[in-house]
């Protein structure tokens, strides 16, 4: 069976049509769809109304689900989607579905996610593919932004990709909240806020193309003096988020996109969130060891 | 004499020629350079191999020398160039390039964020003069973003959320944010100042963005939320449309306003020597007042 693609932007994103994602999906389906995100890296699949359990029954296609920080990080009467653990919650709401006020610790944390970045690069393996489907969009803004680092990298000058080939940059949670002035409580989980470490240059499994690991959660280069590092990730950041290779996807109620973490960096952007509902609700598929040797890179700390 | 000034951007910036700043200047030339900067903002000169005394001769025409403490982490011994003159080199005391891992070197890494100078005082600089004695060939470029152009181009919403926010401005926020350790001492130094977020230029009457690296909330706004908010300003900003980028050419003089653009340096090879020597006139009020 062939999946039908419509390219989104120069570089990269498609909208898939011709498909009900809501059901079980046969083999060569979830293969195209593979290969669509191979070449594609970001895909849009409008009017899918899936409930919970579909999301994730169509997550698992792609390989083992990951829990996300923020649900090991809470606790159980915090969380408003239960004890589905896999099951992200990327709203502005709490779990007793009221509208978080505006100085919301949890509200807080995620205005981070307006900064550019690359789902759970704080992890020594970090995110495959994400899933993101909406339920309740706002009226105005709430875009999600996605960064073609493909592109970027293809696009950086022969010197600054000899000076980058080898770097290694250090990823925590605690960097991108701290660039916002939030300091993540470590509250008894200091493992999970450790910082990892993974190559700034990479390069994809299948396709052999190679990508910027960029990510808000980079708070400096080993090796270098903390301030340089930091300065020119946020070059490299600049250059790779240009208008040229960034595509803005205005969301409809669902819809589902997903993106491999490994090729785009992504942000949300602003909306009245102090007034209207934003619910969208994310699955992660686990990493499956994209840097040359992540193990080796946490040994030579 | 007459000097001219030909526009090298789209929306600002100036170069100027016909005229010798090395020299005093008469009170025309020093008028016609000033109508040029309330409406290009920034004005390069070419050619003006200018001594230490002629630079200042030459800023004391737009006003007082800012000199007051507090802008910087080096100690007094430690300083190449006289109190009143900036030192923007790469370059210590014995004029040898800074060690990779020098802290003085780790605190003008900051120069590399968008930024408006002193806007961590209570009284923010009028103009910043700078003079390239040694330049590099290759990057050391200094980019110029037009706050004017940039706040014409909000929409109408944003414009009426902007127009009474004031941010808090310190050192430590565009230190902070590149994670240069600030000692205790610095911080007392470094204290908050109050800045209006919108700023209306007191001759041309054009409002303009007053954003700046040093920028790290919102005064009412919860952190976070004001910084992110911040953030997606200074990228509206700093948009290239709205960028000049100054490419040095040795004894080039360049002048901005404060109060209208931003600026920064643009990364080059720290192992070669560039040495770029800044005079500041001081501005002549805050832009709302201090809190109690």
């Amino acid at each position: 069976m062939s999946i039908s693609i419509r390219r989104l932007h120069k570089h990269f994103g498609g909208e898939v049509s011709g498909l009900d994602i809501t059901q079980p999906l046969p083999r060569d389906v979830v293969a195209a769809i593979e290969a669509g995100m191979d070449r594609y890296a970001v895909l849009a699949f409008p009017d899918q109304p899936l409930t919970d359990e579909q999301q994730c029954a169509f997550s698992r296609n792609f390989g083992e689900l990951e829990v996300t920080l923020i649900g090991q990080l809470s606790k159980p009467e915090e969380r408003r989607l239960g004890d589905r653990l896999e099951l992200g919650d990327i709203s502005n709401l709490d779990a007793q579905n009221r509208l978080r006020a505006r100085d919301d610790q949890k509200r807080m944390y995620a205005l981070a996610n307006r900064l550019w970045h690359s789902d759970a690069s704080f992890r020594a393996i970090g995110a495959g593919y994400t899933l993101l489907h909406s339920r309740i969009v706002p009226s105005k803004g709430g875009n999600t932004e996605f960064a073609d680092m493909r592109a970027a990298y293809d696009a950086l000058d022969d010197a600054t990709k000899a000076e980058i080939e080898d770097l290694v940059c250090e990823h925590s949670i605690v960097f991108s909240r701290e660039q916002i002035g939030f300091a993540v409580q470590d509250d008894g989980n200091a493992d999970k806020l450790r910082p990892v470490r993974h190559r700034l240059v990479v390069t994809h499994p299948v396709t052999g193309r190679k990508s910027l690991y960029l990510s808000s959660h980079i708070g400096g280069i080993v090796g270098w003096p903390v301030p340089e590092g930091r300065a020119f990730i946020r070059d490299l950041t600049e250059h790779a988020t240009q208008p040229e290779f960034v595509y803005a996807h205005k969301w409809r109620v669902n819809e589902l996109v997903m993106w491999d973490n490994r090729t785009v960096m992504h942000r949300a952007r602003r909306f009245d969130d102090l007034h209207e509902v934003r619910d969208l609700r994310r699955t992660s598929i686990k990493g499956t060891g994209m840097t040359a040797a992540p193990a080796a890179l946490q040994a030579a700390e | 004499m007459t000097i001219s000034i030909r526009q090298i951007h789209p929306a600002f910036a100036g170069e100027v020629s016909g005229i010798d700043i090395t020299r005093p200047l008469g009170a025309d030339d020093v008028a016609a350079i000033e109508a040029g900067m309330d409406r290009h903002a920034v004005l390069v000169f070419h050619d003006q191999p200018l001594t230490d005394d002629q630079q200042r001769a030459f800023t004391r025409n737009f006003g007082t020398l800012e000199q007051a403490p507090g802008g910087h982490v080096t100690k007094l011994h430690e300083r190449r160039l006289p109190i009143d003159m900036q030192d923007a080199s790469n370059l210590d005391q014995h004029q040898r390039p800074l060690a990779r891992d020098d802290r003085r070197r780790m605190f003008n890494l900051g120069n590399q964020l968008w930024h408006s100078d002193s806007s961590y005082r209570a009284v923010p600089a009028k103009y910043s003069l700078l003079s390239g004695r040694i330049v590099v060939d290759k990057g050391g470029h200094t980019e110029f973003a037009d706050m004017r152009a940039a706040y014409d181009a909000l929409d109408d919403a944003t414009r009426a959320e902007i127009e009474d926010l004031v941010c808090e401005h310190s050192l430590m926020f565009s230190r902070g944010v590149l994670g240069f350790d600030v000692t205790d001492g610095e911080r007392a130094m470094f204290r908050p100042v109050r800045q209006s977020l919108v700023r209306t230029h007191p001759v041309t009457g054009r409002k303009s963005l007053f954003l700046s690296a040093h920028a790290g909330s919102i005064v009412g706004w919860p952190v976070p939320e004001g910084r992110a908010f911040l953030r997606e300003l200074v990228e509206h900003a700093t948009q290239p449309r709205f960028v000049y980028s100054h490419k040095w050419r040795q004894y080039d003089l360049v002048i901005w306003d404060n109060r209208q653009t931003m600026h920064r340096v643009t990364r080059f090879d720290e192992s070669l020597v560039r040495d770029m020597r800044r005079t500041t006139v001081a501005g002549d009020a805050m832009t709302v007042s201090q809190a109690a």
